[in-house]
């Protein structure tokens, strides 16, 4: 999967929970799910949920702590999917 | 140092689904998922868990550069209908809890008695509030009274280079919205 794919799937993964359009509108790397995209934190759990059921793999705990950006939930989908 | 959450329930329960597979597992230490489970309102417990820990969460965030999501980590004791720990890492957070079928709202800080001053506003105007209370208390002008924010994104508020709160914590969800404040 390259980086653009992962991107796009991230993206559908997290629109249901964004709460500024036009931060979503302008998602890159760098976009963070709380500060930029003003995902309600009680809501994390469930990209994460999300992310586990898209592309079968398991988040321990140690790498959700990180999953607060777009950039460091596309490394930790490409870091488990090459463990697969 | 304080910390705290508010959550709309009515909001919460379309927000999220705490039956979900996983839901509880990933957030919730295994003493906490029984007392969920066994409780008569385990929608209540959930949330009134969730809001200690991120009341916790932001205590420690002041105090700490670093951001991270670790709800699990913040193991949360029930003392009394309203009253709480939360234990992370070597810290204890005390905290207090009101909660009616409306909402749940924690205060969480470092001392058993905190002496924060927190008032309930509608989550749009927030900030003028915040400004309007430290007007009554310092006798600076609301409009030149600025809020900044600290490296870790907590809110301070400021007149010129005074500080006029050591603490201050701000939370809104759905229909409600609250700040707390320890004046410096």
């Amino acid at each position: 999967m390259t980086r653009k794919e992962l991107i796009t799937s991230l993206q559908k993964i997290v629109k249901p929970y964004v709460q500024n359009q036009e931060a979503f509108k302008n998602l890159t790397e760098e976009t963070d799910f709380i500060n930029d995209l003003k995902i309600n934190s009680a809501n994390l759990v469930d990209v994460i949920l999300d992310v586990e059921d898209e592309f079968g793999i398991e988040i321990d705990n140690e790498s959700m702590e990180k999953m607060l950006s777009v950039k460091s939930a596309m490394d930790i989908i490409e870091t488990k999917l090459a463990d697969s | 140092m304080i910390g705290n959450d508010i959550i709309d329930l009515s909001l919460a329960k379309i927000e999220s689904n705490w039956q979900r597979k996983g839901f509880l597992e990933k957030q919730f230490t295994a003493n906490e998922q029984q007392l969920i489970l066994a409780a008569p309102n385990s929608f209540e417990l959930v949330w009134r868990f969730w809001s200690m820990k991120e009341a916790a969460y932001k205590v420690y965030a002041q105090q700490n550069t670093i951001r991270f999501f670790a709800p699990k980590k913040f193991d949360c004791l029930l003392m009394s209908e309203t009253k709480g720990l939360v234990f992370f890492k070597d810290q204890i957070f005390y905290t207090s809890s009101n909660m009616n079928q409306n909402y749940i709202f924690t205060l969480a800080g470092l001392e058993k008695q905190t002496k924060a001053y927190s008032k309930f506003v509608m989550p749009q105007v927030i900030d003028m509030m915040i400004k309007i209370k430290l007007e009554d208390k310092t006798g600076f002008s609301t409009i030149e009274i600025e809020q900044k924010k600290s490296k870790n994104g907590a809110p301070l508020y400021y007149y010129e280079d005074i500080l006029l709160t050591r603490s201050c914590s701000i939370s809104h969800h759905g229909n409600y919205g609250v700040f707390s404040l320890l004046y410096a």
